[in-house]
């Protein structure tokens, strides 16, 4: 739509108006001594300068924990919807490519009113990743930047920021943020070089191979001992999907209240490590071995989720799993690498 | 509909998880509403052989109290263990890995020879009777014990995780423990505390007892990581987990 240049001062400016408005406004801010996406009380708490957050901003479309529904024992329901216009700001490109691929799984098929809900209250302020997290691998997975699915991108260039304004809803925000120019030449070269920069140096660890030959290097690893040699240490704490920006399962539950006779339905995050994930009814569980669930994980990332959003693949590389797994073994560079030196391909 | 008759019995154990339901403050008079309370003598003088629901808290050690809970049991339709001591041992089972004589000279000096104050190895109520469900953590969650206490009610298994603690450490955005190299028992603790320990700054203590089929084993591999030993691990798990 269109590209726009201002000073830190004047973007600061900005985010203090849109606290002052009638919007929830999110940002990353310092949580001890690494960061978090949370409620932004004032500008001076931004910061854009993060590495990597603990949590993805998945937590703001599909909240740890969400009410679904009320309902009377035996009786009728009434669906519960979630209503408050939201901004969020500073989501890294590998965060936003994890949103969108949700926006797509959450819309094909059953259309899932609760994320749709959230999703549309939602504007994303984007902005371009600063400095390399400690396992960041994005420019691995094609993710270092992006070119869609936000509403604004906000770029460091040094001495101001570029912001591009990229659907109404960021046009709708412009207007809080005064003293913006357009873009000149330079500035837009500015960008382009952290662009350059960024699809190279967020790679601390490398993938032997481009993303999209995942799936058919997939196809051939089912029986592969990696598996076994890694979930051997696995704890079952689901950790790495709780951590996972694009990990999207979900638990429901019913509760009562105290009167017996109305209650809610809610559902909380879940994750296919968890020993009882694949338990159906009579307590049949088909994935009993802790290896066939770290292989599931994998599999997911590489292969099933790619098939149902048109090839893409659903590890971002953000590298959250591999900092919040315990037994050090959920890193999935290290995994697709072993695979791709003892796999056969035909 | 009648109410069911409910009726709490302690037996060894500080009575923390009691006062948890004491502390319900809104919730009791709701609960009181809807159950009738027959026996419970943190709370109440009357006492009664009558009742369905039997919640026993705090752990066996002694013969008498074996016999005791045998007939609470004979007699409830449901029972209910409540709290760490009743779920797991707790800390009373910490006197399991010594030697009782020194236990009973170090806790009460020369007393120790009373007989009153001769105990057997500490055992969890599933250890002496068959308990229908458990409601762990040390002291319980208020809030945890509420909803339980109400899905029977209302004849719906209810819901306590079999999974471990980091699932909601995680949900809770706290910077893990090991990132410091810090041992934590949260991967192998059952979750549904909501993770207050780890994200107060703590490590989790394992106060709920195990997650269902814990990677002990791993656990031992996983500590050299962290430059930390099996040994480290082990003491950590004395305070809730000793046998
Ligand atoms: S699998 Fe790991 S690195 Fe990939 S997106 Fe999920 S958390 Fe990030
Ligand atoms: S975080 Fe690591 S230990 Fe935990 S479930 Fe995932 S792979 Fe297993
Ligand atoms: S579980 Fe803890 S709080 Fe509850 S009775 Fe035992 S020692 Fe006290
Ligand atoms: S701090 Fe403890 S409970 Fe939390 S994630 Fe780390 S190991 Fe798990
Ligand atoms: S975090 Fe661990 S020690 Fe703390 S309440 Fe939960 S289970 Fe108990």
């Amino acid at each position: 739509m269109s590209v726009h240049t201002v000073t830190k001062e004047q973007f600061k400016s900005f985010v203090s108006a849109l606290i002052a408005s009638d919007r929830r406004v999110v940002g990353v801010q310092a949580k001890g001594d690494r960061f978090a996406f949370d409620d932004l009380k004032s500008a001076q708490d931004l910061r854009l300068d993060y590495d990597v957050t603990i949590l993805p901003p998945k937590k703001y479309v599909l909240p740890q924990q969400e009410n679904l529904l009320t309902f009377q024992v035996n009786g009728q329901s009434q669906s519960v919807c979630h209503q408050q216009k939201t901004v969020l700001i500073g989501v890294h490109p590998y965060d936003m490519a994890a949103i969108n691929q949700m926006d797509m799984l959450f819309s094909q098929g059953e259309y899932d009113v609760h994320y749709m809900n959230r999703r549309k209250q939602i504007t994303v302020i984007a902005c371009d990743v600063a400095r390399p997290s400690p396992n960041v691998f994005a420019s691995s997975m094609n993710t270092a930047t992006i070119d869609h699915g936000y509403d604004m991108l906000v770029t460091n260039i040094g001495s101001s920021y570029v912001v591009e304004v990229a659907t109404d809803k960021g046009k709708e925000l412009l207007s809080l943020m005064n003293g913006a120019r357009d873009a000149s030449q330079n500035d837009l070269g500015a960008r382009k070089a952290v662009w350059d920069k960024n699809e190279g140096w967020l790679n601390q660890h490398k993938l032997d191979c481009k993303p999209s030959f995942l799936p058919k290097l997939l196809e051939k690893s089912y029986q592969h001992p990696v598996w076994e040699e890694k979930a051997r240490l696995c704890y079952s704490c689901g950790s790495c999907n709780q951590v996972c920006p694009t990990c999207y399962c979900f638990d429901v539950q019913d509760e009562v209240n105290w009167d017996l006779k109305t209650g809610c339905r809610y559902r909380a995050w879940d994750g296919c490590l968890l020993q009882n994930f694949a338990t159906v009814a009579g307590d049949h569980n088909f994935r009993k071995k802790r290896a066939d669930r770290f292989r599931h994980r994998l599999y997911r990332k590489g292969k099933y989720v790619p098939a149902k959003i048109d090839g893409q693949i659903a590890c971002v590389g953000c590298g959250r799993c591999i900092t919040a797994c315990t037994a050090k073994i959920a890193n999935p560079v290290e995994v697709y690498n072993e695979l791709m030196k003892r796999t056969e391909i035909g | 509909m009648t109410k069911p008759r409910v009726a709490i019995f302690d037996f060894a154990c500080c009575e923390g998880c009691q006062l948890q339901i004491v502390n319900l403050e809104e919730d009791i008079l709701k609960l009181i509403d809807v159950v009738d309370v027959v026996e419970w003598r943190e709370a109440m003088s009357e006492q009664s052989h009558e009742y369905d629901i039997a919640i026993i808290e705090g752990s066996i050690t002694r013969e008498e109290d074996e016999h005791r809970l045998e007939i609470i049991r004979s007699r409830a339709k449901i029972l209910i263990a409540l709290g760490a001591c009743a779920v797991i041992g707790g800390v009373n089972k910490m006197k399991n890995n010594f030697d009782f004589n020194e236990v009973r000279q170090c806790v009460y000096g020369k007393d120790g020879q009373m007989q009153h104050l001769n105990t057997e190895r500490t055992k969890a109520v599933d250890e002496v009777v068959q308990v229908d469900f458990k409601i762990p953590g040390c002291p319980i969650n208020g809030a945890e014990f509420a909803q339980i206490i109400r899905s029977l009610l209302v004849g719906k298994k209810p819901f306590v995780p079999d999974y471990p603690v980091c699932v909601e450490c995680k949900a809770k955005e706290t910077i893990c423990r090991y990132e410091y190299n810090q041992i934590c028992l949260g991967p192998i603790t059952r979750a549904g505390c909501g993770a207050p320990c780890p994200s107060a700054g703590w490590r989790c203590f394992g106060c709920r007892g195990m997650a269902e089929n814990p990677n002990v084993d791993a656990a031992q591999e996983v500590m050299t990581l962290y430059g930390l030993t099996v040994d480290d691990l082990k003491q950590k798990m004395v305070l809730f987990n000793s046998k």
